[in-house]
């Protein structure tokens, strides 16, 4: 055993490495992109959402349900009981910040981001 | 004994201190139509909850009280307008009218709220987009003759009366702007000097984020993602008029809610008009009147200089950009290849 180092430091080392890559996760991921979007339904906090695991939502609106696919760090709204569309023509979602909703359902999904890299998008 | 915690226990602090945990307060509303979205800095939870809260009753009474076509005080002085006879003007449409023919009289007329027919005749005053057909030319030519502007409406205190019996009000390219600036009014009396206030996607900004600037994206007119990025400090409006917006599709040709006054059909040749300016409802008039004027610098730059906006960028149908020198160095493209940016006279 080194002398300088104890057993208990070898543990405390072994254990830090294997924090490592978790508390990157958590403190230095404010790039800009988002991890997570939020879902809102009629002004209330409906989900939170990974948008790194890839899947598909249904979201109940006030009219119907409006759907989401999720997946490699963005979200898009591919159906919706509107007439419009203007949700799913607003395309893709990437961007900390971005927002998207469908005003006659009254769903929308905003990106979040701890530092975005704009605060406030203008379209 | 383990010797090494200390050392862990420090880079642990020093990484939680790199964390970033800025004092933004941030709220969505579904009102006045649209989404809105105000940011606050340096606002605790409660106090930004009771700003948003006062923005929300605000924003819906306006919409309720200046929406064209449903039914409520901007209903109701359009079905009196063509009475020709004076009447009550319900005090909440009055700074409106005075306000919106100002910035109309100084748009030569490209921003005009009294052609609320034509915005009809084109299926644009209603929740849902038309489908098309395009009306009939003889039904354009028609209310094009009647000629409805501003200019015919005579205030009186709140006393009301229209000349031309043409004139219907639709503060479509106005209201929000004028809403977005009382908003700002509001946070400046609630003590709050920094904030955001966008509203489906038009936005006056005041002070700033902490030490640096607010950092605002403009997303691109034809495909996801942005398409550059400015910085706002101080007070400062910024409006886009899109043609991918409100608009239908007929016989392969895009037909966006944009109506030009001249001709009675919607404005071509712009997919996006991006104005900067003080106050917000310069801003939102200024987009609809540059949108009318179209792309040639001859015709924009005389309604931008009329309207005393202080920076415009326009994306033509082609892609091409065109900028005022006064957004040099402010606006930094966020696409690849950069677009080659023509740069117009100064304002």
């Amino acid at each position: 055993m080194n002398r300088w180092l104890t057993r208990g430091d070898w543990l405390l080392l072994g254990a830090v490495a294997l924090l490592l890559p978790g508390l990157y996760a958590v403190y230095w991921h404010g790039s800009g992109q988002g991890l997570e979007a939020r879902v809102w339904v009629d002004g209330k906090p409906w989900a939170r959402i990974d948008l790194f695991r890839e899947q598909h939502l249904d979201v109940p609106g006030v009219l119907g349900v409006s759907h989401l696919e999720i997946g490699n760090g963005q979200v898009r709204f591919t159906d919706s009981p509107c007439q419009n569309r203007q949700c799913i023509h607003t395309g893709w979602l990437n961007e900390g910040g971005d927002v998207a909703a469908c005003l006659p359902n009254r769903v929308s999904v905003q990106i979040m981001a701890d530092d975005p890299r704009f605060d406030s998008i203008n379209f | 004994m383990i010797r090494a915690l200390p050392l862990v226990l420090v880079s642990v602090l020093l990484l939680t201190a790199c964390s970033p945990r800025p004092p933004v307060y941030q709220e969505q509303l579904l009102t006045f139509g649209t989404l809105v979205d105000v940011t606050l800095w340096n606002v605790d939870e409660a106090r930004g909850q009771q700003a948003v809260a006062t923005l929300a009753r605000d924003f819906d009474y306006m919409h309720d009280a200046w929406h064209a076509w449903h039914r409520g005080p901007l209903g109701r002085v359009n079905q009196l307008l063509p009475m020709g006879e004076w009447f009550s003007c319900p005090p909440s449409i009055v700074p409106l009218i005075r306000r919106s023919s100002e910035l109309s009289r100084a748009s030569g007329g490209l921003f005009n709220p009294a052609i609320g027919q034509l915005v009809r005749l084109w299926g644009f005053a209603s929740d849902e987009p038309p489908k098309g057909p395009p009306p009939a030319p003889e039904a354009i030519r028609a209310l094009l003759e009647k000629n409805p502007q501003m200019s015919d409406l005579e205030l009186d205190g709140i006393q009301l009366r229209s000349r031309n019996p043409a004139v219907r009000l639709d503060f479509g390219a106005f209201a929000k702007g004028y809403a977005v600036d009382r908003a700002i009014e509001q946070l400046r009396e609630l003590g709050i000097e920094n904030a955001i206030v966008n509203a489906g996607g038009d936005l006056r900004a005041i002070g700033r984020h902490g030490e640096r600037p607010w950092r605002v994206g403009i997303r691109h007119p034809r495909q996801p993602g942005m398409l550059a990025a400015v910085d706002i400090e101080g007070d400062e409006s910024v409006f886009t008029s899109g043609d991918y917006e409100r608009y239908f599709d007929y016989d392969g040709k895009r037909y966006q809610h944009i109506i030009d006054p001249r001709s009675g059909y919607p404005a071509e040749g712009l997919s996006s008009v991006t104005v900067f300016a003080r106050q917000a409802d310069v801003a939102d008039a200024a987009a609809t009147a540059i949108t009318v004027a179209g792309p040639d610098v001859a015709d924009w730059l005389p309604v931008a200089r009329a309207l005393g906006v202080t920076g415009v960028m326009l994306v033509d149908t082609a892609g091409r950009v065109q900028m005022t020198p006064s957004l040099r160095g402010r606006i930094y493209f966020d696409v690849e290849p950069k677009p080659e940016v023509r740069f117009s006279e100064p304002l």
